[in-house]
């Protein structure tokens, strides 16, 4: 018995995860995923656990890498789209990116900014990053992402200033409100920061 | 990582991996024996523990021991690695010699 769900996170990978590990509560395993679609099996309720993880950073070499280690590791693995974005031959600049990873397109990266992971669950909790640095490193990524919008609109607000003010504004206003998202990562980030130095 | 090579400090988790591959290891294998050796104290994701990889690849502390199955990629210790483990070993040696001295334990 399968089951198709229509659903679509962007790049909220935790809302994801946490989407996915409610099913696998309510014992559905995801088997297959589109751009927006999920298609769930029955399982036992709990047995699976998903994990969700951003690699838009990496080159194509490296997300293919990254991906055969967790499969080694014993996950399952399926590429997940964080756009929607239906193109042909799509080019994206992604300048946050590392070396190779910086020009997407949809031969290479562009609709495989995310991975989800799925482990039997074993009882225990299901993180991929463990460590404080690695999780700093994560959490960067995605402030850094949301630093990239805010520059781009905050320059084109700057730049349309004195022909276009409505259009200043609106670039203004995406800029300020793409700014919310690095400001809650930074904090994750220094709480991590802190709680580290207190434990020494 | 932030290790630091110069004061032979190496984090608990360069320290395990390196100890982890003194005989071949792929990933999940690794994840096991820290988890075993520790008792379950520090458990490495993998995510982490593929940054980790990474890191100690470059270094040159550990390497690729066998890639000729792609999905079952094995590492191991390098003459270097075995080096800095080594090091880092006489220095935690120290260490509790002279906590030993000072608290009487």
């Amino acid at each position: 018995m399968t089951k198709n769900v229509t659903r679509f996170f962007g790049g909220f990978t935790e809302w994801q995860a946490r989407w996915l590990n409610r099913m696998a509560d309510d014992g559905w395993r995801m088997i297959r995923t589109g751009k927006l679609t999920y298609v769930f099996e029955r399982c036992a309720p709990g047995q699976y656990r998903y994990a969700v993880e951003f690699i838009a950073d990496k080159s194509q070499r490296n997300a293919e890498k990254y991906k055969a280690f967790l499969e080694d590791c014993g996950y399952k693995v399926w590429y997940k789209n964080a756009n929607l974005n239906y193109s042909i031959g799509k080019v994206h600049w992604r300048p946050w990116a590392e070396a190779g990873g910086q020009i997407s397109t949809n031969r290479t990266t562009f609709n495989k900014e995310l991975l989800i992971v799925e482990k039997e669950n074993d009882g225990k909790p299901f993180e991929l990053h463990t460590t404080p640095p690695d999780k700093i490193a994560f959490l960067k990524k995605w402030r850094n992402v949301w630093l990239s919008y805010t520059a781009f609109f905050a320059f084109m607000g700057a730049a349309f200033l004195f022909q276009t003010p409505i259009a200043s504004a609106v670039f203004g206003i995406i800029a300020l409100l793409s700014l919310i998202p690095v400001i809650l990562y930074q904090v994750r980030i220094e709480k991590i920061r802190t709680s580290e130095h207190l434990q020494e | 990582m932030r290790d630091n090579v110069r004061g032979g400090a190496l984090t608990e988790v360069t320290f395990f991996v390196l100890l982890s591959l003194y005989e071949p290891r792929h990933g999940y294998a690794i994840m096991q024996f820290i988890e075993e050796k520790t008792n379950g104290r520090l458990v490495l994701g993998a995510g982490s523990l593929y940054g980790a990889i990474e890191s100690l690849c470059k270094k040159g502390w550990i390497a690729l021991y066998d890639d000729s199955d792609v999905r079952r990629r094995e590492y191991i210790v390098t003459a270097l690695g075995r080096q800095i483990a080594e090091q880092e070993l006489r220095r935690l040696r120290e260490l509790t010699q002279i906590a030993g001295e000072i608290t009487g334990g």
